[in-house]
């Protein structure tokens, strides 16, 4: 039980940078790389919890090839949206994204 | 794993198909097609898939209510009911954009891509697991990244599709961890065992079951359009192609609703208390923020956007009385399926003004109703129903949340004040609805405005214009829809109640308890909710009485071994949530001791409460 409870932990702490990467940066790849840590944050805690579960089973690993599987589907879309953003701006920093406002 | 007849896999298989060869047409083409040949061919798929729901459902093999087996999917009529709707949003979406995306190149992408995003959201309605669900959302989300940012060259359509993005993203991997939060705690990802393990669930855990409920609303939030997390839609609907902000606000938010009536209304059924207050308090705020927001904007396309905020809100009305009401997922369902047509054709009918004058901007809107008399009428019809004028759908879906607000109020004392906050904020609504209305119909233009250079049908500077005739087409469907169901609400009324359980399911959980006992004094009491009742039954005319006024029927629930209210559908149809164990009853009386009754002589309640159990 207290191994789980490491896991966790680091889980949480992941989670909790990648929150922060993602409020605070304003780099876009670097708000992808905080999307990339909260997912990997999730895929620690299924692994974990699938592995050191009372009852273990098999579905926490499972889950976790999907999310990988997800999350390079998505941060291929963001790098696709970024290299778009690149020819338009000659930047990736979300600052300049100002002009749809109301 | 899945029944491979059942309705979601012959769907997935119609636009599964359609979709790999749309983009394989422009391997062969001799010459530019235009949108034509692809547009027609995603209709086709589209409604082909429509008619496999249709005919599943008149088959009578459909299950009402909602399902969870232990499949990764289940047929039942409410993925059937939410499956309708974001079809006819995505079948409206492929209509117009023949038109409105004429000039764009690449259209064997873009009809795939949407294609693509419908198979996510039917599978989304459909699944009964965490694990279907995300690849469902993912297979929802990431081709609509792309639909957002179609117009590539565009600068506002990119900014559009990073923000909508970025927030995509922390809303994906958000449910993914609350997604392993709970299968920490449940050992499982199935929804039916989910529910099952969470009513014997350790004390020590419930603070990270809530911690999980709240990243599940956060996440399905981002979606929903809930407040905290709107940020990007105003936005997003503005830069994106208005067809693809149609498909945003009308579909994918509609599945992100039914993501969260599998996931937090069911899935968390047992945390009933605690999320129907997050709810309301959220609801109260998506209405009065979106409505507010929108008064002062100059878009049409941010004003349509502020009012899917505040409609949201309405919606969410819904959820949150879930536990209270039968009357309130009903209303929910139907408020879904009404706001579906109406923003969608409110979206597209923008999309035709603006494909003539070239801009979303309301002042420019003067005398569009005289040049463009059809579009300007259908405009003027959603918006209307948006508001909720009474011969209108929207009426009778509004009418039915407050109802069942009001109903509530005899279990719960907060619920009458969603009432009256959605009372105001449809009168608040209205102010900003009129103004299109008015600067359509009553402000003169002072100079005729030029017709877009780019415009299909008409010269330039001609007063009246030929409409654009696809967009027409979608907006006389949505028309008759509003105009038909407003007169006749009945049909769609009964199936959306065929579509959802009754709330006994709730009270029959020990998290319930307390609702259920309320709701047993009021019954032997005095009828006090009758009146909303009644007139509700007036409503409905002749067509559903399948399971209505249930909630006077006790609450008899599952505990009695899988016993499911008459008709309306239970939550276990294959027997999969049968807890009439001990541990049910300890934990439900852990629970009343925790909430407000100081365990004084909770056993009357208790047998009034189904559970044979007592010590």
């Amino acid at each position: 039980m207290a191994e789980i409870l490491d896991y966790t932990i680091v889980s949480i702490i992941l989670l909790a940078i990648g929150i922060y990467g993602l409020t605070v940066k304003r780099n876009f790849i670097r708000m992808l790389f905080a999307v990339e840590i909260i997912v990997n944050a999730a895929n620690l805690n299924l692994v974990a919890f699938s592995r050191l579960m009372p009852a273990p089973n098999a579905t926490g690993q499972t889950f976790a090839l999907f999310s990988i599987a997800i999350a390079a589907a998505e941060v291929a879309v963001g790098l696709a949206l970024i290299i778009v953003a690149y020819r338009i701006y000659r930047n990736i920093d979300i600052k300049g994204l100002k002009r749809l406002s109301g | 794993m899945v029944d491979l007849y059942s309705t979601p896999v012959m769907i997935t298989v119609v636009l599964g198909v359609a979709g790999l060869i749309l983009p394989l047409l422009d391997a062969f083409r001799r010459r530019d097609m235009g949108h034509k040949v692809h547009g027609s061919i995603a209709f086709g798929a589209l409604i082909l898939a429509m008619a496999v729901i249709l005919a599943r459902i008149a088959s009578g093999s459909i299950p009402l209510g909602i399902t969870f087996t232990d499949q990764v999917m289940a047929d039942d009529m409410f993925g059937s009911f939410f499956s309708i709707a974001m079809l006819i949003v995505a079948i409206s979406t492929v209509v117009s954009s023949v038109e409105y995306m004429r000039r764009v190149p690449n259209p064997g992408p873009y009809y795939s891509l949407i294609l693509l995003s419908s198979i996510g959201m039917v599978m989304l309605a459909y699944s009964t697991d965490l694990l279907m669900l995300i690849v469902a959302w993912e297979l929802m989300s990431i081709p609509t990244y792309v639909l957002a940012a179609f117009r590539k060259r565009d600068p506002l359509t990119n900014e559009a599709a990073i923000k909508y993005f970025l927030f995509g993203a922390l809303a994906s991997g958000m449910l993914i961890y609350a997604a392993s939060l709970i299968y920490g705690i449940t050992g499982s990802t199935n929804i039916a065992a989910i529910i099952q393990s969470l009513v014997g669930m350790d004390e020590g855990l419930r603070p990270l079951a809530l911690i999980a409920l709240a990243m599940l609303i956060a996440g399905f939030g981002f979606k929903m359009a809930l407040v905290p997390f709107h940020m990007w839609i105003p936005d997003t609907y503005e830069g994106s192609p208005a067809p693809i902000s149609a498909l945003l606000s009308a579909a994918t938010k509609k599945a992100g609703f039914a993501a969260a009536f599998k996931a937090v209304i069911f899935g968390m059924l047992v945390l009933n208390v605690e999320w129907s207050l997050m709810l309301a308090v959220v609801a109260v705020l998506t209405m009065t923020i979106g409505n507010l927001a929108a008064l002062t904007q100059r878009s049409m396309t941010r004003i349509l956007a502020y009012s899917s905020i505040s409609q949201a809100g309405y919606m969410l009305i819904g959820l949150s009385l879930a536990p209270y009401s039968d009357l309130a997922m009903q209303g929910a369902l139907f408020h879904v399926m009404n706001h579906a047509v109406m923003k969608s054709s409110a979206f597209i009918a923008a999309a035709g003004i603006a494909l003539v004058i070239g801009t979303m901007n309301i002042d420019q809107y003067r005398g569009i109703g005289r040049r463009m008399p059809l579009i300007s009428l259908v405009m003027a019809v959603s918006l209307l129903a948006l508001a909720g004028v009474p011969p209108l759908n929207g009426f009778w879906s509004k009418f039915i949340l407050f109802a069942a607000a009001v109903n509530a109020g005899s279990v719960v004392s907060w619920a009458p004040y969603l009432a009256i906050a959605g009372i105001l904020n449809s009168a608040l609504s209205l102010g900003y609805y009129a103004w299109v209305i008015r600067r359509m119909y009553f402000d003169e233009p002072a100079t005729i405005p030029a017709v877009n250079q780019n415009y299909l049908y008409g010269a330039a500077g001609m007063l009246k214009v030929r409409e654009p005739r696809l967009i027409l087409a979608v907006l006389a469907f949505a028309l008759a829809f509003m105009v038909g169901f407003g007169v006749y609400p009945a049909p769609l009324i009964a199936f959306s109640q065929a579509s959802v359980p009754s709330s006994d399911v709730f009270s029959a959980l020990p998290g319930g308890l307390q609702s259920g006992m309320v709701r047993n004094q009021q019954q032997e009491g005095h009828p006090q909710g009758s009146v909303v009742s009644d007139s509700s039954k007036g409503v409905d005319g002749g067509g559903g009485d399948a399971g209505h006024g249930s909630y006077t029927q006790g609450t008899g629930g599952m505990t009695d071994g899988g016993g499911a209210s008459p008709g309306a559908g239970s939550i276990d149809a294959d027997g999969v949530i049968e807890t009439g164990e001990p541990v049910a009853v300890t934990a439900g009386k852990k629970g009343m001791e925790e909430s407000s009754s100081p365990s004084s002589t909770p056993t009357g309640q208790h047998d009034d409460a189904g559970q044979s159990g007592t010590p």
